[in-house]
Formats: structure tokens, sequence, C-alpha cells
């Protein structure tokens, strides 16, 4: 899942108004974030499959996605943001593991429950639905920007651009299609 | 497409719309 990620952080602010956007959008990213450090160091492996739909086998991404490491990366995310409350804090490490909820339908089980288990989960929509999938990220994208859209227009205190935010979520998730992106 | 390209491209892909998203998200009239 890629947009559907940043529309689950407009839901969380719009739950939240008071949590800091950037951080709940950096915190939607952090595994995505971790996963590319991590790559580029040699900790985690990608092996890529040109025209092979999504693009990509993910061989080993414990360190950033497994069910352990996410549970370890929101904790720590939210510590980060304990001086702002617990309810702020809370909600910044929901962001962090919204990441794996999200990404279970989609990825194949490529998902380990900690680093280096054989056990992995992952229903695998990427591969059992070449295009539906977007149809599914594209459901969750909508359902999230209009739960933020109406809070927003009710509370004031935020999204005063909610058209252009929502606007550039669907764009994400355009330019993340199977049409128009190789990688799908 | 290189391993270190997709790490780059999938980094770069979250990174870069955090601040648009967050300042797009900010209150009418604040500066």
């Amino acid at each position: 899942m890629y947009a559907g990620h940043f529309a689950a952080a407009l839901a969380l602010k719009a739950r939240l108004p008071r949590a800091p956007t950037w951080g709940l959008l950096a915190g939607v990213a952090v595994l995505d974030l971790l996963f590319g450090v991590f790559v580029l160091l040699g900790i985690e492996r990608v092996t890529p499959t040109p025209g092979v739909p999504p693009g990509f086998i993910l061989d080993f991404i414990d360190w950033s996605h497994s069910l352990a490491a996410a549970l370890f990366w929101a904790l720590l995310y939210a510590l980060c943001f304990a001086r702002l409350g617990v309810a702020v804090a809370y909600v910044m490490g929901v962001s962090v593991f919204s990441h794996f909820l999200l990404d279970w339908p989609m990825h194949p089980r490529d998902l380990a429950l900690w680093p280096g288990s054989t056990g992995h989960v992952g229903l695998g929509l990427w591969r059992a639905l070449p295009v539906g999938w977007w149809f599914v990220e594209l459901a969750f994208v909508a359902a999230g920007c209009a739960y933020y859209a109406v809070r927003a227009r009710r509370d004031g205190s935020f999204g005063g651009r909610w058209q252009w935010a929502c606007a550039v979520v669907l764009a994400l998730h355009v330019f993340n299609s199977p049409w128009l992106s190789s990688r799908s | 497409m290189s391993s270190t390209g997709i790490a780059l491209f999938v980094f770069l892909g979250f990174a870069l719309p955090i601040p648009l998203l967050a300042w797009l998200d900010r209150p009418r009239g604040h500066r």
C-alpha cells in the first residue's frame, strides 16, 4: 500500500486534531523510510522483477516490516511524542503500526512475525488481484479522505486546504496505479 | 530498476509528500 498510508494519516489527524500533522505523516511512512535506509545499508534485501507485479520481491524486510519490528518502531515513535501527552503519543504509535495493518492485505506472505521468523503473513492482494488491489486501496483512500474532509470542515483547526490534501493523496494513488507505474 | 533504485524510490516516495501534505493541512490564515 502507498497512498492509503497517507489517507490513514489524514484520518488520524481528523480523529485527534491536536496531534502534529507532520508527525502523523512521518509516522505512517516510518517503516518504508527505514526500509529504504536498510536496503541501502544492506540490512534488508529486495530483488527487482521487471514486468512481474508488483515489480519486486521483498526477500528480507524483517527489521522494518515484521510484526514485532512494527510494534517496536511504533512504541519508540510514540515515546518521542510523550511530552505532548498520552493521547498524542498513542495516536503517533498507531500511525506507525497502521502501516503494518494496511500492508497485510496487500503483501504476499513476506511480512515476518519477528526478525528471522519463519512465520510470515500477508493476504497477497498485489498478486491475487493484479489490477483489483488498486480499487481496494482506492476505497480505503476515499474513506480516509472523506472522514478527514468532513471533520476538517466542522473543526476548522486543521485541513485549511483539505480539498488539495485529498487531491494530492488521490494523485499519489493514481501515480501508483498498475497503468502508470511499472512498479505497481 | 536496481535494488538501490527501488530503495531510493520508496524512500523518496514516502518522504517527499510529507511537507506538502502538512502544509496543505494548516488552518486557513495560518502563516
